[in-house]
Parts: structure tokens; sequence; C-alpha cells
């Protein structure tokens, strides 16, 4: 990263003090602007102030737990989340990512690992080739970094808009699930397939006519995805 | 409870079939034997008894009504004879005497007037003789006894039973007192023997007919003592599988009912005790659970800031004091495997709770060993032998917490070079993971799996958890597939892991509902 780069600005939602303090510190340290709250209603409550590039949020939260709070975020926002999971139960993490959870990460955390994830999801923003694609009634602008659906504008997050782009990037092609967590999620070799296929449902939910029978994005059995034209 | 009991029969009789018969069966033949003998000895002694006082009482009846006939007729018609008969006389008057009620030949022996024996027959029963008589009888007859107060006379009857051509026969002989004739009498007992005879079949029919009784009772009584008995081999068998909820319908009030509640009784303490300590070890694994959740929010913020202070330490200005270097080192490695120690126990806990899932995909198990080894920059010290393209479908990350501890395992204790060796057999994955160190001593072979086993007190403590091997197995478990330790003929220790090559069915599919979809 660059030093003129703009500092992307986080938001921690964790009600733990001593975690909060010393997340927010490491944080701060690798160069991240770092707005912290304590609870859920408060969290929501600075991110309509602030406009943060990214939340970081605790699952276990009195009051509004992290899971309702992630799903009222997605209602309106589509800016990435990063689940912090205290237990790495499984039930968890499916919940997490089916509330629209972007990445997550396993506490006890090491402050480089969210480092690196935080920069990954934000990098699903980032702008590149500028050329157009359509699939059927679907319209991916990679220029505007936008895609339309029979002309109407979708809302995905990053990390769904760059699941479609990578996709779309090898129509009619085969993507493995760890292929995309390397591409999208920049994970090393042990990433949770979970987070494609929950991306995946939540994509089909937006893009497909009948998410339930997807046309698009299709599922090739004992490999991955892949995206189609449709006929 | 009924509706398991045929179930259950009809396995156990599959299972041990012959077995339980065979055994069964001699319990059941000891019981009718031992019925048989009973029935046998009373019958043939009843039998026995009966028929011997019959043939006593027949025969001394038929004897005596003969006997005093015979004497009759000898006072009567041969006393009435002249001193010296002829033959004629004889010969007639044993006629006569042989006409009486009870048909008996007669023979009469006198000497005539020139002393000649003479001899007079009755003349029926195929010639009866004087030489038909015993002579040992004829000697009785004819000996002379002293007269005395207790013996008023000279000459006795004597009879005895004697068999001719294979019939019974009564001979009997006197003299008639005062120098009289001898007369001599047989009696055929043919008649007496036929209706002894016919009592004797009649009493052996009926020892047959008590026997096949004792037989049917004997089965009866072993059936019904036998069934309860495999009714509870069968339940202590089901109870040592494990099913300590069996239970016997307990019936009636003899000494199999009794057996059957004292069985309800030790089951039932069983079950409660097995209860208990499932408790108790249920509690102390929550509470492991509970604490390691506990240390993790505490160990989240000490992590975070150890890293701050590892930069720190990095930093090339030098801003912390040279004297404190050392502590923050220290704190910085040891906050590390605290780390890995909760990670671990979090682990373990999840494997004892049961809820750890499998996450499967389809992936190049070569690729991911080398990536696992990459990861902790252990190219150098780890051999491969392997080709890409042998997929399998697994969880990835298990399969890199296994290799990571059998080869951090094998470079601690055995020393590089590690070889690890990829197989593709059929249906599995088989991995080996051998060193080049000394090998695991023969006593420690079988602990080498178990928590916090230390091959020695006082071997140096090591910087694994205690808990690696034992995670590693448990991960191969979850997949379906195994682990073993064993030492190489070369030296060194070697571990294989055998992992199926498809693990999914042990998960739910996730592409669930897309069946159809994902076929088109």
């Amino acid at each position: 990263m660059g030093q003129n780069e703009p500092v992307p600005s986080l938001l921690l939602i964790e009600d733990d003090d001593a975690i909060r303090t010393a997340l927010e510190l490491s944080l701060t340290r690798q160069g991240h602007r770092v707005a912290t709250a304590a609870t859920g209603e408060d969290g929501l409550k600075l991110l309509r102030e602030q406009r943060p590039d990214l939340i970081v949020l605790d699952v276990m939260l009195p009051g509004i737990d992290g899971f309702e709070v992630c799903r009222r975020i997605r209602r309106t926002d589509q800016l990435p989340i990063i689940l912090l999971t205290a237990r790495s139960d499984d039930i968890d993490v499916v919940v997490g990512l089916e509330s629209g959870a972007d990445d997550y990460v396993v506490k006890p955390v090491q402050g480089r690992v969210l480092d690196a994830r935080i920069r990954a999801v934000l990098r699903r923003g980032e702008r590149e080739a500028n050329d157009a694609a359509s699939f059927g009634s679907l319209v991916i602008d990679r220029a505007a970094m936008t895609v339309t659906k029979n002309g109407e504008d979708l809302q995905l997050t990053p990390t769904e808009l760059r699941l479609l782009l990578e996709l779309s990037r090898r129509p009619g092609q085969a993507l493995s699930r760890q292929q995309l967590l390397r591409l999208v999620w920049e994970h090393d070799y042990l990433g949770d397939s979970r987070l494609v296929d929950a991306c995946v449902q939540r994509l089909r939910a937006k893009v497909e006519d009948v998410p339930s029978s997807p046309t698009l994005i299709r599922t090739v059995r004992g490999v991955g995805y892949r995206l189609d034209t449709p006929q | 409870m009924t509706q398991a009991h045929g179930g259950i029969r009809g396995w156990a009789a599959d299972r041990k079939g012959v077995w339980s018969r065979l055994r069964f069966t001699s319990l059941r033949l000891r019981l009718v034997v031992v019925f048989g003998l009973v029935a046998l000895t009373a019958a043939v002694s009843a039998s026995g008894i009966a028929y011997w006082l019959n043939r006593e009482a027949v025969l001394t009846r038929t004897q005596d009504a003969v006997l005093r006939d015979f004497e009759q007729e000898m006072q009567n018609r041969a006393g009435s004879l002249p001193g010296n008969p002829s033959q004629d006389e004889l010969q007639h008057t044993a006629g006569q005497m042989a006409n009486s009620s009870q048909r008996f030949s007669v023979v009469l022996v006198a000497g005539d007037a020139s002393g000649k024996t003479v001899y007079g027959n009755s003349g029926a029963l195929n010639g009866f003789t004087v030489q038909d008589v015993p002579s040992s009888l004829r000697a009785a007859v004819n000996r002379r006894q002293s007269v005395s107060s207790a013996n008023k006379s000279p000459y006795h009857l004597y009879w005895q039973r004697v068999t001719i051509h294979g019939s019974p026969y009564l001979v009997a002989g006197t003299k008639v007192i005062g120098g009289g004739p001898t007369g001599y009498m047989l009696k055929s007992l043919e008649p007496e023997a036929k209706d002894l005879n016919s009592l004797a079949w009649s009493l052996g029919i009926a020892t047959g007919l008590a026997l096949i009784g004792s037989a049917l009772l004997a089965q009866a009584a072993a059936t019904t003592v036998l069934k309860p008995v495999q009714r509870l081999g069968v339940a202590a068998r089901r109870l040592g599988e494990g099913r300590l909820d069996t239970r016997l319908r307990v019936s009636g009030t003899d000494e199999l009912a009794d057996l059957s509640r004292t069985f309800n009784n030790a089951a039932e303490a069983l079950e409660k005790r097995v209860a208990d300590m499932a408790a108790r070890d249920d509690a102390s694994r929550r509470f492991v659970a509970d604490m390691s959740h506990e240390l993790r929010t505490p160990l989240t913020a000490i992590t975070a800031v150890t890293e701050v202070l590892e930069d720190e330490l990095e930093m090339e200005s030098g801003s912390v004091d040279p004297m404190i270097e050392p502590a923050v080192r220290l704190v910085v490695s040891e906050t590390r495997r605290l780390n890995d120690l909760v990670e671990n126990l979090m682990e373990v806990t999840r494997f004892d709770a049961g809820t750890a899932r499998l996450v499967v995909d389809d992936v190049d198990v070569v690729d991911q060993i080398t990536a696992c080894i990459d990861a902790r920059a252990w190219l150098d010290a780890v051999d491969l032998d392997a080709e890409r393209g042998i997929h399998a479908r697994l969880d990835p990350r298990r399969l890199d917490v296994i290799m990571a501890n059998l080869i951090g395992n094998a470079l601690k204790h055995g020393g590089s070079p590690v070889r690890v060796a990829v197989r593709d057999a059929a249906e599995a994955v088989v991995i080996e993971v051998r060193d080049h160190g000394p090998g695991i001593p023969e006593d420690v072979l079988p602990h080498v799996f178990d928590r916090f086993y230390k091959a020695s007190a006082s071997r140096p403590r090591s910087e694994g958890s205690g808990l690696g091997l034992s995670i590693a197995l448990e991960n191969a478990h979850i997949h379906g597939g195994e682990i073993t330790a064993a030492n190489s003929a070369e030296g060194g220790a070697v571990f294989t892991l055998r992992l199926p090559q498809d693990s999914s069915p042990l998960t739910e599919d996730p592409d669930d509902g897309e069946k159809a979809e994902g076929d088109a």
C-alpha cells in the first residue's frame, strides 16, 4: 500500500474492553483509522455518523448480537463486514455467513491476520479493467463497478461483486472453491469453502430470476461453480 | 420392549445359533435322561413287585387246590385199595383219581402180592410215568419220618415245580399212611403261565408308556426352565454390548423370577452408575470447554498487544530497552504457545462434545501437503515423495492439522530429514511420515496418541502442547480414516495416515438441494 493512499477507516464493534483496546491499538499501528463501539446499538449509530469503509464485528454482544447487527446493516448497506467469532464452532460461522458477513476471523486473532483480511476485503472494491460483459439480462460493467439486471442497478457487496467479476472473467469455466477463495478472499491454502458457498447463495438471491433454480451461477458437482450465459 | 424382543431373539439365534442350541440341548438331554431314569426305576420296581406278588398268589392258589384235591383222592381212593393191589386195580384207581376236577395225571406205585412193584397210571397227559418224577422228590416221598408230637405222620406230601419240554408242571407225590401205595401226580401249569405272561406284557407296556411320558414331561420342564435361562442369556449379552436399559419381564415367584429380578436390579444399578460417571465426565469436559472459552477473551487482547511489542522489537530504531528485550521476547513466544495450547484444548473439547464438523472440499492432496510444509518453513527439512494429481474429498484444514502435527512431531523427536510419502491406494490416500530418529520405545508405542502423554517424566518439556498427536488422530477419525504408529525396520518412527478418498458421506452435502441443477 502506497503512502499516499487514503487511510481506511474501520468501525470496531466489540464489547470486551481489553480486546477492544488491544485491537484498536494493533489496527491503528497497522495504519487504519479505527472508531470503536461497545454495543451493537452504539455501532449502528456510529455507522450512520461516520460511514466507515469496513466493519469488524464481534459476534457475542450484549443486547442485539453480531448476527443481528450484520443483518440490519445489510438491509441498507453493502459495506464489507468481517466477523470476529470467539468460537470457531461451525454453526456460528455458518450463521454469520448467512447473515451477510464477507469474512470471519476466529479469536484469539492475530493482529496481522486481521489486517491482511481487512486489506483483502477492501481491495475487492477496487476498479480494474474497463470493459463490460452481459449474461442474459445481467450486465457487468467493470469500469463503473456496477451490475445491472434488466437495466436496474443491483446492490452488491464488494465481495459479491468480486466473486461475480472473477466468475465472469472465465465464462463457462468451472472454478473450484479453493480457487475462488484465493482469487476473491485472498485466503491461503486453508480457506474455508463455506465462505464461497454462502457468498454464492447471497449472490444468487440477487442476480438469479429464481434463486432456488439458478441459470447463471451453476454448481458443478465435485468441482465448484461456473457462470453461464442463459440460452 | 416386547417389540424389541422378537428381533433380539432372532438376532441371537442367528449369531450363536448352533453353538447355543448344542449347549442348551445338553442340559435338556441331561434333564430327559434323569427323568427317564427316575421313571424307569419307579416303573420297573413297581411292575416287578406286582408281577412277583401276582405270580406267587396265582401259583400258590392253583397249587394248593391241586394238592388238596390230590391228597383227598389219595386218601379216598388209593387208601381204599387192598394192601397188595394188582396192576389192574392200580390202573383203575389212578384213572378214577385223574378224573377229579383238577385234571392231573396220576401214577400209583405199590407192591403186589408176589412182591413185585406194580404201576398204575391214569394214562392221560402224554404218558406220565414214575421216570418223569425227579428222583429227589421220589426219595423225599419214600423217606419215612419219625413220628413225634410235632410230626404226626410218617409220610408227607412233597411237591416240586418242573419244566418238561419247555412247559411248566407241578409234580407232587405222597404215600398212603399205613402201607398204602405211593401216588404221584403231574399237573400242567400252562394256563397260569399264560396268564402271568400276559400280565408281564402289560406291565412292560405300562413301563414303556411311563418312560415316554417322563421324556415328554422332561422336555416340557426343560423348556420352562431353559426359556427364561435363554432370555437371561440374551439380556446379559445385550447388557454387555452397552444397552444398559435392558430389563427382563419378571413373572411368577420361582427361583428364575428371583434371578430375573436380581438381573434387573443389577442392570439398573449399572445403568445408574454409568450415567453418574458419564455425567461427571460431561461436567469435567464442559469445564474444560468453558475454561478454554474464558481463556480466549483475555488471550485475544494479549495476543493483539503482544504483536505490537513484537513489531517494536523488530524495528531498527531499537526503541526497546536492551535490558527488557529478553522479557518482551519471552512474553511474545509464551503467548504464542499459550495460544496454541488453548487452540488445541478447544479443538479437543469440540471432538469430545461431538460438535466437530467436516468441511469437505475437493483438493489435491500433495498440493495441500506442500502448502502445509511451505507455510511452516519446513521445506528444507522435509523430503516429499509424491506426485501431484492425487485428488481426494476431505477437509483441507483438518488435513493441514494432521500433517502439521505428524511432521512437527517427526522433526521434534526424530530430526530431519523427514520423509513424507503419499500413495494412492484403492479408495484411500495413504500418507507415510518417517523420521530418522531413534524410533519409539516399545512401551511408549501404545500411548503415543494419548493426551498429554510424555514418554518419560525426566524428559524436558517440549514445545508441544501434548495434544498434537491426539488431535491428529481425532482429525483422521472424523474423516473415517486412521493413523498408526510403528518403528521402521531401517530405524526411525513411521506414522501412517490413511484417509478415505471421499469423506463427503460423513458430512452434510454443501450442494444439497441443487443436485438436479448441478447435473444439468
